[in-house]
């Protein structure tokens, strides 16, 4: 192999993606995409998201509706003058969202009453209700009961947990919440980063056939130096993208923790001195800065992670003449992958389950897998050894097999290969 | 001296038999013609000779070296299947494609001005592909072919889809290169341009080289056994005629092929009687009708050759 022609196949392809507009504005708006799109979710997740219902109560003990209407005074009414036809006829023309009738069984016999309502409201509204019931029967019934003040401070009793995680350095405060969430990202991150810059390599090897360009190359250099040379380029140009966007994030850091301060002093001076001190802790952002360690980490993996699959994909660039050829070959790359994706989420929430552990060490789905674990957990060092050695095997296996593919693809024009013909040219 | 040697090579796709024992020797400066109906295996012993393929069997020698990555620097290179990257501006790809063959950077940067400039290119120097016409592109392939100043030219069928200026200067080229003591070799299906510019041939039909050699020689071994006749006049007489191939017949145009060697006074006598002759004139065969000849009628799909 020689390596001054890899290094020129290398340099041709990243240069003319780099220069290329889309590349400048993809680097540029991802970012901005990615933080529009966490706000979109913080902005939903503390938004009021249901508009509060009307729930007619209709009550025969005398006391239960007064409790209600104290727990929320919007959402309940008290009806217990009205005929229940009424009420029905409220409910179907949608005056009232619903409505419930409380008898003394309720609070007596622990029964359960009934919610008419007019179908809609979902899951969290019913729960809402259910608890705000209980809330109001149970007080009734310590009332009832003559309980004292002492022992209704225990019901009152709501018991929190702190965290400290134990290293080497000391105690240090948790943070697993957010750790989880960002080993899940950084799962994420490769396995979009994968199929992405996977299909870019594709596209590249596709459209040196489509062009015909081929085998002028194919004249000047060996399939093999040319599928290195593309794959190194391509990856150059994702750990260039990685590299602009670990920077901004390192700045954005950085600079977060004293701007959400000012933000928030400023805000503080403004809000009643209890709300303030619940509304945000600046000392909360000290967590988002994240160890040097696991960007190593996940440019380590990501790296592994795309030799493997970008192997697959360019020799199934070479196996094809279109893009619509790959299709048949596409879900047979992508299921492993896929799997590994979808499995973050189990190990998101049990980082060190067996199943966690067997994921994050098979090689095709351990580039996601492994990232999520070493983010969120202490995976102990022979697992992380193990499954980077067996990314590399995997990675030699495949390359062996794509480069044979690939050297009998890249002449084969117009006919759609079958897995039987990739078989023959491994084979050849 | 013999700049390429192909010395009994074989080559077969699964059951496909592609190129079978197959020799022949190209001498330097020479332009050498591979000839053949399509399908007969010139492309895949042109792709070997390229170390794009190698032989199941036999071997190639190019200035007596093994044919390896060293020697394809010394060959340049246009495929049937051509094209450059559409993407890319004109000069960063010659720049590209140059340097592959091993070229270093500077070298490279003159030997592209150079061409460029005789080309009349220069302007399009920064624009991509996709903005030139297809004549224009098809001025870069020959530069990206030649720029790298190599030995050895091979072309692969270089004036199918041509237009008829870049043809002639096509033309131009490869007989400027071959007075330049450079070696060429092209295939081709069609049989006049073999006449008008090789000096050596190599016929293939079903992977076999069938005939091969000096193209005037060939020709004179041959004999001048063709008649070209000019008539005036009821041309049903050629009928008649017996023990001869008309290869080439209109209302008042003969090529007639003597097969056996009947005297050729008779033919003309019986055409007298029959027709007002304004022209007898006794040839070499043509091309065409070598191979033919060679190959047998029944071997070839005569719609492949012309």
């Amino acid at each position: 192999m020689s390596l001054h022609k890899i290094w020129l196949v290398l340099k041709r392809e990243y240069l003319t993606r780099v220069k290329s507009k889309s590349f400048i504005i993809i680097t540029a708006l991802t970012p901005l995409a990615f933080v529009a799109f966490m706000g979109i979710i913080v902005f939903i997740s503390i938004s009021e998201t249901e508009v509060e219902k009307r729930i007619g109560i209709l009550d025969e003990t005398d006391v239960l509706v007064e409790r209600l209407v104290e727990l929320n005074e919007t959402r309940y009414f008290d009806v217990s003058d009205r005929e229940i036809e009424e009420l029905r006829d409220e409910v179907m023309e949608g005056e009232l969202d619903g409505y419930i009738v409380l008898s003394d069984s309720v609070i007596e016999h622990s029964k359960s009453p009934t919610l008419v309502h007019g179908g809609s409201g979902g899951l969290s509204f019913l729960s809402a209700v259910r608890s705000d019931l209980r809330e109001a029967v149970r007080e009734e019934r310590l009332t009832r009961q003559n309980v004292s003040d002492e022992i209704r401070d225990i019901f009152d009793t709501r018991t929190g947990l702190e965290a400290i995680k134990l290293t080497e350095e000391g105690e240090s405060e948790d943070n697993t919440v957010f750790a989880s969430a960002l080993g899940f990202v950084l799962g994420l991150l490769i396995f979009f980063g994968i199929f992405f810059y996977g299909a870019l390599l594709m596209r590249s090897v596709i459209e040196e056939k489509t062009n015909r360009v081929l085998e002028v190359i194919a004249s000047s250099v060996k399939p093999i130096e040319l599928m290195f040379g593309k794959l190194f380029g391509v990856l150059s140009i994702a750990l260039t993208q990685f590299g602009i966007w670990i920077l901004f994030y390192t700045g954005l850091s950085i600079a977060a923790a004293p701007i959400a301060a000012m933000i928030v002093d400023a805000q503080m001076d403004s809000l009643p001195e209890e709300a303030a001190s619940e509304a945000f802790d600046p000392a909360m952002l000290d967590n988002l800065v994240i160890e040097p360690a696991i960007f190593i980490y996940f440019l380590l993996f990501f790296f592994l992670g795309f030799l493997i699959y970008s192997a697959l994909f360019a020799a199934i660039g070479a196996a094809v003449d279109n893009e619509q050829d790959t299709q048949q070959f596409m879900p047979i790359v992508g299921l492993p992958i896929f799997i590994a994706y979808f499995l973050n989420t189990k190990v998101m929430q049990a980082p060190d389950s067996s199943l966690s552990t067997f994921v994050s060490i098979f090689p095709l789905t351990s580039p996601i897998n492994m990232i999520s674990r070493i983010a969120s957990t202490s995976v102990p060092a022979w697992q992380i050894i193990v499954s980077i050695l067996l990314m590399i095997l995997t990675f030699f296996g495949i390359m062996w097999l794509a480069a044979r593919i690939y050297r009998v693809g890249i002449l084969m024009y117009g006919k759609k290969p079958s897995f039987k013909d990739l078989a023959k040219w491994i084979r050849q | 001296m013999a700049v390429i040697n192909v010395n009994g090579i074989s080559k077969s796709f699964g059951k496909t038999q592609a190129v079978n024992d197959v020799s022949f020797e190209v001498q330097k400066g020479r332009i050498f013609g591979l000839l053949g109906p399509n399908g007969a295996g010139k492309t895949t012993t042109i792709r070997m000779i390229n170390y794009i393929l190698t032989p199941d069997t036999g071997s190639i020698l190019i200035n007596g070296l093994e044919a390896s990555p060293e020697t394809q620097k010394m060959i340049g290179y246009m495929p049937e299947e051509r094209g450059l990257y559409k993407k890319m501006k004109v000069f960063d790809q010659l720049m590209y494609l140059t340097q592959l063959k091993g070229m270093n950077s500077q070298d490279a940067k003159k030997a592209i001005n150079y061409w460029l400039d005789r080309f009349d290119a220069t302007d399009w120097k920064k624009k991509e592909i996709s903005e030139l016409s297809k004549g224009m592109s098809q001025k870069i392939q020959f530069i990206a072919t030649i720029a790298h100043d190599p030995d050895i030219y091979i072309f692969d069928e270089p004036f199918s889809g041509l237009d008829p200026i870049n043809s002639e200067t096509l033309k131009e080229i490869i007989i400027e290169l071959r007075d330049n003591g450079k070696t060429i070799l092209f295939s081709t299906h069609r049989m006049e341009q073999v006449e008008q510019m090789c000096d050596d041939i190599c016929l293939f039909n079903n992977g076999k080289a069938v005939l091969s050699g000096n193209l005037r020689e060939i020709k004179a071994s041959f004999g001048e056994n063709t008649i070209n006749l000019e008539f005036d006049g009821d041309g049903t007489f050629l009928d008649k005629l017996e023990n001869v191939r008309i290869n080439n017949r209109s209302t008042n145009f003969a090529e007639i092929r003597v097969l056996d060697h009947q005297n050729m006074q008779d033919i003309l006598k019986l055409a007298m009687d029959h027709a007002e002759i304004h022209k007898f004139e006794r040839i070499q065969p043509s091309l065409t009708d070598i191979f033919i000849s060679t190959v047998g009628e029944d071997n070839i799909k005569k719609e492949e050759i012309q």
